[in-house]
């Protein structure tokens, strides 16, 4: 099931189906005990804003949730040892960011929830579980609202799916994978955290950490995102970050 | 009484609510109502205050020219967003860079005068060492009237900056504060698209000021790096 849509936005405003099962997912996730992680690597004060939009609602009685900004100069690196499987990522960045692209990819091989509010050219399907987008027409500055829009409704329709209860259990089949987890085998995502002399590497995966084979793949090194199957690693996504 | 008991008269408290696609046909049609409202108060309000952005645009180039730095502060999401106009305005997209800084930006101060003098003073005190004419003061709050907002126009105004203020609802002590030069009141009572709109009317204001300091515009060659084309995005 992909969740993204290149589907023009609703006018004026977001992409709304997107942000409605966003919002969902979101809730879901927060039910289950989720932490949602901010980075907005060029722009830090838009995660900040999300951020205290979550932890400080502005409207008394809603519930405070945990939400922290992962800034800095690596955020990647933050976030790799703060967050846990079932978190959330919520990234606003254009998609030709350098520092952006690499953080919802990693976020799902350890297991989080990714949303991507941006603009610029769409980045590729499958690049974040949700992908929320402002089309490029607008000019960089004037989309800076707009983000401020995206989040502020993900907030508002998060906290409305908390009134309703029955519809926050989770997901029955949550397919995020390359290959759908629940569908075969054929292709998890996974982090290679340490590999010994005979192959066989301890990866970081949404189950936690797993033994997986790397002797079908050369050269396997700590931080390579591999694809794997039946317990052993097929390829390398991506080196290591 | 029967397990049902009264709850088809609370369908939506029920724990064991399934109806997924009725939730989020009501969030999608709830995100599009908003998002509509949204985009209404924005034109409503730049329209309405279209005279007085231009002025303001004026005023501040006026003082980008004669040397101004900018100052920025709010608190909590508005902090964000006065953070984001520093950016903007130091960073620009196209144009001219000017010298703007955020206020929310050093903890270290911001912590110090909060425990040493007290959260209400966290910018009058760094306008006292940072600030003097020909600067500007910018200041965000939705309500009109967070305490260390309205202090910092006072204090901006004994130091003969020039002061810009948001607010929202019906501008709280913003709208009565003889130390504003420029006061921009978005009517609203929603602290979300207050801010929205209130991010149009900066970007607006930012413009303004562009437009004045461009090559043929009212105020050219300001002191500001003028960037290259290529380096704009």
């Amino acid at each position: 099931m992909d969740h993204t849509s290149s589907g023009p936005a609703v006018n004026p405003g977001p992409d709304a189906a997107d942000l409605a099962a966003a919002s969902l997912a979101m809730a879901r996730r927060f039910a289950a005990g989720a932490t949602l992680w901010c980075a907005s690597p060029a722009w830090p004060s838009h995660a900040q804003h999300v951020a205290v939009e979550f932890v400080h609602p502005v409207i008394v009685g809603k519930r405070a949730l945990p939400a922290v900004t992962v800034g800095g100069d690596h955020p990647l690196e933050s976030l790799r040892q703060l967050a846990r499987s079932g978190d959330v990522l919520l990234l606003v960045s254009r998609s030709d960011e350098p520092a952006a692209a690499a953080l919802p990819q990693r976020a799902r091989a350890w297991g989080l929830l990714t949303i991507w509010i941006g603009a610029g050219p769409r980045p590729e399907p499958g690049a974040a579980d949700y992908v929320l987008w402002v089309d490029e027409d607008e000019t960089i500055s004037s989309y800076g609202g707009r983000f401020v829009l995206l989040y502020h409704l993900l907030w508002e329709l998060t906290h409305v799916c908390f009134e309703h209860p029955g519809l926050l259990k989770p997901e029955l089949a949550e397919c995020t994978e390359e290959v759908c987890i629940t569908c075969s085998d054929e292709g998890r995502l996974g982090e290679i955290v340490a590999v010994r002399a005979d192959g066989q590497a301890q990866v970081r995966t949404p189950a936690g950490l797993e033994a997986v084979d790397t002797t079908l793949i050369d050269d396997a090194r700590p931080g390579d995102l591999v694809l794997i199957h039946a317990g052993a690693a097929v390829t390398i996504v991506e080196g290591s970050a | 009484m029967s397990p049902e008991g009264t709850d088809f008269l609370y369908p939506f408290i029920e724990a064991d609510e399934h109806d997924v696609g009725a939730l989020l046909s009501d969030l999608a049609a709830s995100a599009t109502g908003k998002a509509a409202e949204s985009a209404r108060l924005r034109d409503l309000t730049l329209e309405a205050l279209r005279t007085d952005l231009d002025e303001a645009g004026r005023a501040l180039a006026d003082r980008f020219v004669a040397g101004a730095r900018l100052y920025t502060f709010g608190n909590g999401g508005s902090s964000t967003d006065a953070a984001s106009m520093a950016a903007l305005f130091g960073q620009a997209p196209s144009g001219v860079a000017l010298p703007a800084r955020s206020l929310v930006a050093d903890q270290a101060v911001l912590t110090a005068i909060g425990n040493d003098v007290g959260y209400e003073l966290t910018f009058s005190r760094q306008l006292i060492a940072f600030a003097n004419a020909p600067d500007i003061a910018m200041g965000y709050s939705t309500s009109g009237n967070s305490e260390n907002v309205i202090r910092a126009f006072e204090e901006a105004k004994r130091r003969d900056l020039l002061t810009v203020g948001f607010a929202g609802y019906e501008g709280g002590q913003m709208a009565a504060c003889d130390a504003l030069d420029h006061c921009f009141i978005v009517r609203s009572h929603s602290v979300h698209r207050i801010q929205e709109t209130q991010a149009a009317l900066s970007y607006r204001l930012w413009e303004t000021v562009q437009d004045c300091l461009a090559p043929g515009g009212e105020r050219p060659e300001p002191h500001g790096l003028r960037l290259e084309p290529e380096e704009a995005r």
